[in-house]
């Protein structure tokens, strides 16, 4: 196989020495290895490295500008800001907000000493990141308003690898709605490879929807590394359907008692994606709840996989774990793999998980048609209200009707 | 209306129905009891278009054959089947399905579709009529609903599309005596000079209420008997063993 890799940290600016030497570290580290395949565990269902074999004759680092962003925002809900171009902090508008509760900015590495990772795209990612965002949410300030993250990519982007950070903090007593919107111009493949921070401070509540707003020619890898504090409360939404490749990998430490984590996914897969969802929730202390439930719809000739993780440790008594996930798959040209996992060393605990994967209800279909409903429409119902599930949950009015809408036009553009 | 001409069906190379024929008029009420596994649902089935049965034979409806005619056109031409255990779907908003229902087949009759507030306004007074609580149909269809209320909804689904032909598979079992009578009254307020309903039943008891025009006892796959409303009575008494 011939392909091109040209990483290069050299073009990367204002750098300390140590920081170099860390960065040149991860690359090495990265190249013992190369692109990860189904030698891994993480990668148990996928061979990463073959399908990006088979996409890119080379693959090159750099920043790159993206000239006039034309980043459509939504006009659904009146919200805050942040745009990202090719994975650089653009611009941010926090109108709804007192601003001197919330500090954004470019972000910045301060924790390039920490310990390396054997997760070869992360090691990627230390190694080459440029940019990202960094925000903060001061102590006892709640959002007003949501805020949208406009994760944008330019038409320029061929062979190219985007790598970038972003960082949410928020301090004690906060509460902050973010909504993740992918969408992009670019007409040539390309690879964006995120690491995300989330710390979220006692008695906060962090929720994050992840919306794919187009169909892509990105190849996407997002790795999420959470940590909750005392009777803190995070939630995250995957609806980013649509695309090529996208893995979304969420670990989760949840640091505090009384602290409840929430991770909930309803896809409407079609031609060609391939969408996974990795997750480890790590319950630390005790008192502690996850819930966990993905919901996927596979029409034609794609390919989806959750790997789902409940770590349990000793001390992690009183744990109340849950984890489901469904697929309805409406064509046998596509493929759904389950690994659902738990790992418990305390013994007083509530740990829960099931997979289940099947066609849709004949009946159901029948009952539906001798309503003169035909057979297409019927399927579309069935479709909604499989996912319909996931989406009921969402509390705030304004989003949920924003995610359905750009659910109705996967589920009825097909 | 309705013509069922030497229809014969065969499930898995077990035939069920043998030879029924039948002719349904405007304006008339029919009623098919029998025994268990004489065959009436089947019928009813053969009769929405369900799929998996080899039929022989003819239905003719409005003068035109059935037999490659879809399930949703069937409903669509007017033919309902009220199920005899109707389908819990989760997920499926019941006013949701209530309104893509009709608005399917008033668009195939041709008509205007009907925007929210007007369906909303329809089906809280045919709901009404029925006594059915209007939260139900804010729930998601049929989902925990009681036998009763499961068959209530069937029946405020045949008097929100108007079908010209209303089979009814056993709407009366598992009914308490003032859930049979709003349901012996839905059809009764329904009874137009241009549309005919074909109750199947077990038992005389909704008949009481609904006064049929023919009675007819099928069994083993064939109408052996037809008479007035006065043969319901006669088989309460004696049973179907002295046919």
């Amino acid at each position: 196989m011939n392909q091109n890799l040209e990483f290069n940290i050299d073009n990367i600016k204002n750098i300390s020495l140590q920081e170099r030497q860390s960065r040149e570290e991860s690359l090495k580290l990265f190249s013992e290895e190369g692109f990860p395949n189904k030698r891994l565990e993480e990668w148990k269902f996928t061979d990463f490295k073959k399908i990006l074999e088979n996409n890119f004759d080379r693959i090159e680092s750099g920043r790159i500008m993206s000239g006039e962003t034309q980043v459509k925002q939504i006009e659904d809900f009146k919200h805050n800001f942040v745009i990202l171009s090719n994975g650089i902090l653009k611009s941010s508008n926090f109108n709804y907000e007192d601003k001197n509760k919330i500090k954004i900015k470019e972000y910045l590495n301060n924790n390039f000493k920490r310990s390396k990772s054997l997760n070869p795209l992360i090691n990627l990612n230390d190694a080459l990141f440029e940019g990202g965002y960094s925000l903060e949410v001061s102590s006892n300030y709640k959002f007003d308003k949501p805020l949208v993250v406009y994760n944008y990519f330019s038409d320029n982007l061929k062979n190219k690898i985007i790598n970038n950070k972003n960082s949410i903090i928020l301090a004690d007593y906060a509460h902050l709605e973010l909504i993740e919107i992918n969408s992009d111009i670019s007409k040539n493949n390309f690879i964006q490879n995120n690491y995300t921070d989330i710390e979220i401070g006692q008695n906060s509540s962090f929720k994050n929807y992840n919306v794919q707003g187009c169909k892509s020619k990105g190849f996407y890898y997002k790795f999420v590394k959470s940590s909750l504090k005392k009777k803190s409360n995070y939630e995250n939404y995957i609806f980013s359907s649509g695309l090529k490749f996208n893995k979304i990998e969420e670990d989760v430490d949840i640091n505090g008692e009384e602290a409840n984590c929430k991770i909930q996914s309803a896809l409407f897969l079609n031609l060609d994606s391939h969408q996974e969802i990795k997750t480890k929730i790590n319950h630390l202390k005790p008192n502690c709840s996850s819930y966990q439930k993905i919901k996927n719809v596979l029409n034609k000739n794609c390919k989806s996989a959750f790997q789902g993780k409940i770590f349990v440790k000793d001390i992690a008594q009183k744990t109340d774990a849950y984890q489901l996930s469904k697929a309805l798959i409406l064509n046998d040209t596509s493929e759904f793999s389950a690994k659902p996992e738990l790992e418990i060393y305390a013994d007083d605990v509530k740990c829960s998980h099931g997979s289940t994967s099947g066609s849709i209800s004949q009946d159901s279909i029948y009952y539906l048609m001798t309503r003169g409903i035909n057979k297409k429409n019927a399927i579309e119902l069935l479709t909604k209200a499989f996912l319909n599930e996931v989406i009921s949950n969402i509390k705030s009015v304004e989003i949920k009707k924003f995610i359905e809408k750009n659910l109705d036009r996967q589920i009825y553009e097909h | 209306m309705l013509e069922i001409i030497n229809l014969k069906t065969t499930v898995n190379d077990k035939s069920i129905l043998n030879g029924v024929n039948l002719k349904i008029k405007s304006g008339e009420v029919h009623a098919i009891m029998g025994p268990n596994g004489s065959g009436k649902s089947t019928l009813a089935n053969v009769l929405s278009g369900k799929p998996g049965y080899d039929i022989s034979g003819q239905i003719l409806f409005d003068g035109e054959n059935l037999n490659n005619v879809s399930i949703e056109e069937r409903a669509q031409k007017g033919i309902f089947l009220a199920f005899q255990y109707p389908l819990e779907i989760p997920g499926v908003n019941t006013n949701n399905f209530l309104k893509t229902s009709l608005n399917s087949i008033r668009k195939s009759r041709g008509e205007k579709e009907l925007d929210t507030l007007t369906f909303l306004k329809l089906v809280k007074e045919k709901s009404s009529e029925l006594g059915i609580d209007e939260k139900f149909l804010s729930r998601q269809l049929n989902v925990g609903f009681s036998g009763g209320e499961k068959k209530k909804n069937e029946i405020l689904q045949m008097k929100l599309l108007e079908p010209k032909l209303a089979v009814l598979d056993e709407t009366d079992s598992g009914l308490d005596i003032d859930a049979l009578r709003i349901v012996a009254d839905g059809v009764n307020s329904s009874k137009t000079e241009n549309n005919a309903f074909l109750i199947i039943t077990h038992y005389q008891r909704l008949l009481d209420y609904i006064k049929p025009d023919f009675v007819h006892v099928l069994s083993k796959g064939k109408i052996i008997k037809t008479g007035n409303s006065e043969l319901g009575q006669q088989l309460e008494k004696s049973g179907y063993t002295n046919l």
